[in-house]
C-alpha cells in the first residue's frame, strides 16, 4: 500500500531527526511539544499499514491533528503522507515561532553580560562584607545580606560553569580549525554540538533563576469572579461556558473548586459567579486568566444567523492570608432575610442568604450557598476579605509600578486577552499572539488550556527577565 | 409545612441534623449563641454542661462537635425531642459524650440524681415568646412546631426563671449560664435578679445577634457567702 510513499516516509524520518537535533541544539520550551510528536510520527510510519483506522484524535493545534484531517480528505496514501509532511512542517515552524523562550534573549549581548558582571560584583561585595565586617553589620541588615547572598549564589555558580563551558567550546573550535584528521573533526563536531546544547541549557537555567518572584505565586487560594460583559443573554451564555471550563480545569489540576455565589439567567447563562479555587500554586496559573474574554459566533438567541461579538470578564484575586487585613466589626453591616420582624423563635425561614457590606469602602459580598446562615456569613466574610485585600493589593501595586516599572503581567489586567471565534474554530490569545484550534477541546479545560497557560507563564517569565536586564542597563548608563 | 420538616433535615453550623415535627427547628440566631459559648469555653480546659430544652440537640451536639473534650447532659420535657436528640447524637457519633433525659424543669423543682452537677455551664434556648405574641406566630410555626418549645408564659421567662432558681444547686463556683432570649428580656432578667438575690446569679453580658438585637445572655453563679 505504501510502496509509492517510501520517499515521503524518509522525509518524515528526516523530520524526526530534525526534531531530535532541534531538541539537542535548543533545549527550549517549544521543543517539549515536538518530542512526543516526533515519537508519535515514527510509530505512525512504522504501523502505517493500519493507520487509517487506528488514529486517535489528538489535540487540534498538535500537528497530528492535521494528519487526521488529511486522512479524511484524501484517498491516495502517498498524497496523505506528503500532505502530512508539509502540514507537520508548517505546524512545527508555527509551534516553534509562536513560543517565547529564553533563547529570545541573547546571552552574549553586551548589556546582558554587563548585567551578569554586576551580579557577580554584587555577590563578591556581599561576600567581602560578610567576611570582614561581620561584627559591625547587625540585625536586619545582616539578615538582608544573607538573603541576597542566597539569592545570588546559584546564579553566580551557574555563571562560573557557563564560563568554563565557553572556554571548552573555544578549545574545540581551535581544534576544528587546526586539525586535518577527518575522524578527529567529526568527533570534535559532535562534541561541539553537545557543548553548545549544554551551554544553552545553562543559559536557560540562569535566566529562569532570574525570573522575579511574584509574591502571590505561592498563594494556594484564589477567588475567581466570572461576569458576563457586553452582549446580553449571549454574554451570559458564554460566561456559563467559561465557568464550566474553569470548573473542569480545576478538576484537571485536582484543585478544589467551591462555588460561593452564582447568578443565573433564565436560559442557563450566568450573570455573575464567584468561586473559590484552592490548590498548590493556583494563583501562578489562574492569574493569566484574568481579563476580558471575547467571543465571536452566531448566538443561540440569534434568529437571522448573524455573528455577534460579546465579552465576559474574569477576575482572579489571591485570597488574603489572615494576618494581612484588619476589619473592624463596627465597619460591617450584615444583612439577612431575617432582619425585619422579631427574629429568634418568632420566625422560621429557610432563606439563609447573608450579605455583608464594608461601610467605609462600600464593598459588599454575599453568600447563599449554604443552608446554615452562620456558614454563609463566614463565606461572605471570606469573599469580602478577599475583595478588600485585593483592593489594598491593587493600590499597593499601583504605587509599586509607579516607582519602578518592574511588575510584568499584572499590568494588563483589564485588557482584552483572548478571543474565541467559533465560526473559524479558533482561539487567539492576544498577549502572545498565539492561535489555537478546537474550541470544544479548549473549553473542556484540559491539556489545551493548560498548555496555553504554561506558554503564558513562559512568555511572562521571559518578559520579566528582559525588563530586569533592561532596567539594569538603563540604570547603569545613568549612573555612569 | 416548614421545608425543614419536609426534607427531614437541615444544617446547623457544621452539622446536618435530622428534624421531625413537632420538635423545634433550630434558628440561625442559635448558631451565634453557640459561637459565643465556644469563644468563652474553648480556651478553658473542661466543659461539662447541662442543656435545658435540647430539641433536636443542635446546641449540645455543636458544642460536643467543636470542643472534643466537652461532655454534656441534655434534657427536654418532650419525649419526641429526647428521641430525636439521641438519634442525631448517634448519627453524628457524639453519643458517647451526651446523655439525654426526659425531664421537665418546673418551679421548685427537685433535681433528680440523673442530672446532678456540678456543671461548668448551663445552656438553654428556652421557650421565650410572650403569651400575647403567641397568636401572631406564622401558621407554619404555630401549627407544626411544639408550642411548649415556644411559649414562655405571660412574660416569656417562665422556664428561664426556673433555671436561674436552680442554678445554685447545679453550677460550679463561677459557672456560666447561657440563654437565648427575646430582645426585651435582658433588662427584665436584670431586674428580676435584683429582686432575687438568693439565686446568687450575676448578669455578665448581653450578646447581639446578626441584626443587632439583644438576643443572648451570659450570667454567672457567684455565691456571696460560702454554702454550708
Amino acid at each position: 500500500m505504501f510502496s509509492s510513499s517510501s520517499g515521503i516516509m524518509s522525509k518524515v524520518w528526516n523530520l524526526h531527526h530534525y526534531c531530535c537535533s532541534l531538541q539537542l541544539l535548543r533545549k527550549s520550551i517549544s521543543c517539549k511539544r515536538l518530542i512526543p510528536f516526533s515519537t508519535k510520527l515514527r510509530s505512525i510510519c512504522s504501523e502505517s499499514g493500519m493507520w487509517n483506522s487506528s488514529f486517535i484524535p489528538v489535540r487540534h493545534h498538535n500537528p497530528l491533528h492535521c494528519v487526521k484531517h488529511t486522512v479524511h480528505t484524501y484517498n491516495n496514501p502517498a498524497i496523505h503522507m506528503y500532505r502530512l509532511f508539509t502540514n507537520v512542517q508548517r505546524v512545527c515552524v508555527s509551534c516553534y515561532s509562536t513560543h517565547a523562550s529564553f533563547s529570545d534573549i541573547s546571552f552574549n549581548a553586551d548589556h546582558v553580560q554587563m548585567f551578569f558582571k554586576k551580579i557577580k560584583n554584587e555577590y563578591d561585595d556581599i561576600q567581602k562584607d560578610l567576611l570582614s565586617e561581620s561584627a559591625s553589620i547587625t540585625g536586619s541588615k545582616l539578615k538582608n545580606l544573607h538573603r541576597r547572598k542566597l539569592e545570588l549564589l546559584p546564579i553566580v555558580d551557574l555563571l562560573k560553569k557557563w564560563e568554563e563551558k565557553n572556554v571548552e567550546l573555544e578549545e574545540i573550535n581551535i581544534l576544528l580549525q587546526d586539525s586535518n584528521d577527518n575522524e578527529m573533526i567529526s568527533l570534535a563536531k559532535e562534541e561541539k554540538l553537545e557543548m553548545m546544547a549544554a551551554i544553552r541549557e545553562l543559559e536557560d537555567e540562569i535566566f529562569s533563576l532570574l525570573v522575579p518572584k511574584d509574591e502571590d505565586d505561592d498563594t494556594s487560594d484564589v477567588l475567581v469572579e466570572i461576569s458576563a460583559g457586553v452582549g446580553g443573554q449571549e454574554a451570559m451564555l458564554f460566561a456559563a461556558e467559561m465557568f464550566e471550563m474553569y470548573q473542569r480545569y480545576a478538576h484537571f489540576q485536582r484543585w478544589q473548586f467551591d462555588v460561593l455565589d452564582v447568578g443565573k439567567s433564565d436560559i442557563g447563562g450566568i450573570r455573575h459567579a464567584t468561586v473559590s479555587v484552592s490548590g498548590p500554586g493556583v494563583y501562578s496559573y489562574m492569574k493569566y486568566e484574568g481579563g476580558v474574554h471575547r467571543v465571536q459566533r452566531v448566538p443561540k438567541t440569534e434568529k437571522q444567523g448573524r455573528v455577534h461579538t460579546s465579552t465576559m470578564t474574569v477576575a482572579v484575586l489571591p485570597q488574603p492570608r489572615e494576618i494581612d487585613l484588619q476589619i473592624k466589626p463596627s465597619d460591617l453591616k450584615i444583612e439577612t432575610k431575617r432582619a425585619s420582624g422579631a427574629g429568634g423563635q418568632h420566625v422560621n425561614t429557610t432563606d439563609s442568604a447573608v450579605r455583608i457590606v464594608h461601610l467605609p469602602t462600600g464593598i459588599a459580598a454575599e453568600c447563599q450557598q449554604e443552608r446554615s446562615q452562620i456558614k454563609n456569613k463566614a463565606m461572605a466574610m471570606k469573599v469580602l476579605e478577599t475583595r478588600l485585600y485585593n483592593k489594598q493589593l491593587e493600590e499597593q501595586q499601583h504605587i509599586q509600578r509607579q516607582s519602578r516599572k518592574l511588575q510584568v503581567g499584572s499590568s494588563g489586567r483589564s485588557e482584552k486577552i483572548r478571543t474565541y471565534n467559533f465560526n473559524q474554530d479558533r482561539i487567539t490569545d492576544h498577549r502572545i499572539g498565539q492561535h489555537l484550534h478546537n474550541i470544544d477541546g479548549f473549553l473542556s479545560g484540559g491539556d489545551d488550556l493548560n498548555d496555553l497557560i504554561e506558554s503564558l507563564q513562559e512568555y511572562y517569565s521571559v518578559e520579566a527577565v528582559k525588563t530586569l536586564i533592561q532596567d539594569y542597563s538603563q540604570k547603569s548608563t545613568i549612573s555612569e | 409545612m416548614p421545608l425543614q420538616y419536609v426534607l427531614g433535615e437541615w444544617d446547623f453550623r457544621d452539622l446536618t441534623l435530622k428534624l421531625r415535627p413537632p420538635v423545634f427547628i433550630p434558628r440561625p440566631e442559635t448558631e451565634e449563641l453557640v459561637e459565643m459559648i465556644l469563644q468563652y469555653h474553648r480556651p478553658r480546659i473542661n466543659l461539662h454542661f447541662l442543656e435545658v430544652g435540647c430539641g433536636s440537640g443542635a446546641i449540645s451536639l455543636s458544642l460536643l462537635h467543636e470542643i472534643p473534650q466537652a461532655i454534656g447532659i441534655a434534657i427536654d420535657q418532650s419525649h419526641a425531642a429526647v428521641k430525636l436528640t439521641e438519634h442525631n447524637a448517634t448519627r453524628l457519633n457524639l453519643h458517647d459524650r451526651l446523655t439525654v433525659h426526659n425531664i421537665e424543669v418546673v418551679d421548685s423543682f427537685k433535681i433528680p440524681n440523673d442530672i446532678a452537677g456540678p456543671y461548668d455551664a448551663i445552656i438553654s434556648n428556652p421557650p421565650y415568646i410572650f403569651h400575647d405574641d403567641m397568636k401572631d406566630l406564622a401558621p407554619e410555626i404555630s401549627r407544626y412546631e411544639d408550642t411548649k418549645a415556644l411559649h414562655g408564659g405571660h412574660d416569656g421567662l417562665e422556664v428561664t426563671k426556673n433555671i436561674l432558681k436552680m442554678a445554685r444547686y447545679l453550677l460550679k463556683h463561677e459557672g456560666s449560664i447561657w440563654f437565648e432570649c427575646d430582645p426585651r428580656h435582658p433588662t427584665m432578667i436584670k431586674s428580676w435578679l435584683d429582686n432575687h438575690p438568693e439565686t446568687d446569679v450575676k448578669f455578665v453580658d448581653v450578646g447581639y445577634d446578626f441584626s443587632d438585637r439583644a438576643r443572648f445572655c451570659h450570667l454567672k453563679y457567684i455565691p456571696t457567702k460560702v454554702k454550708t
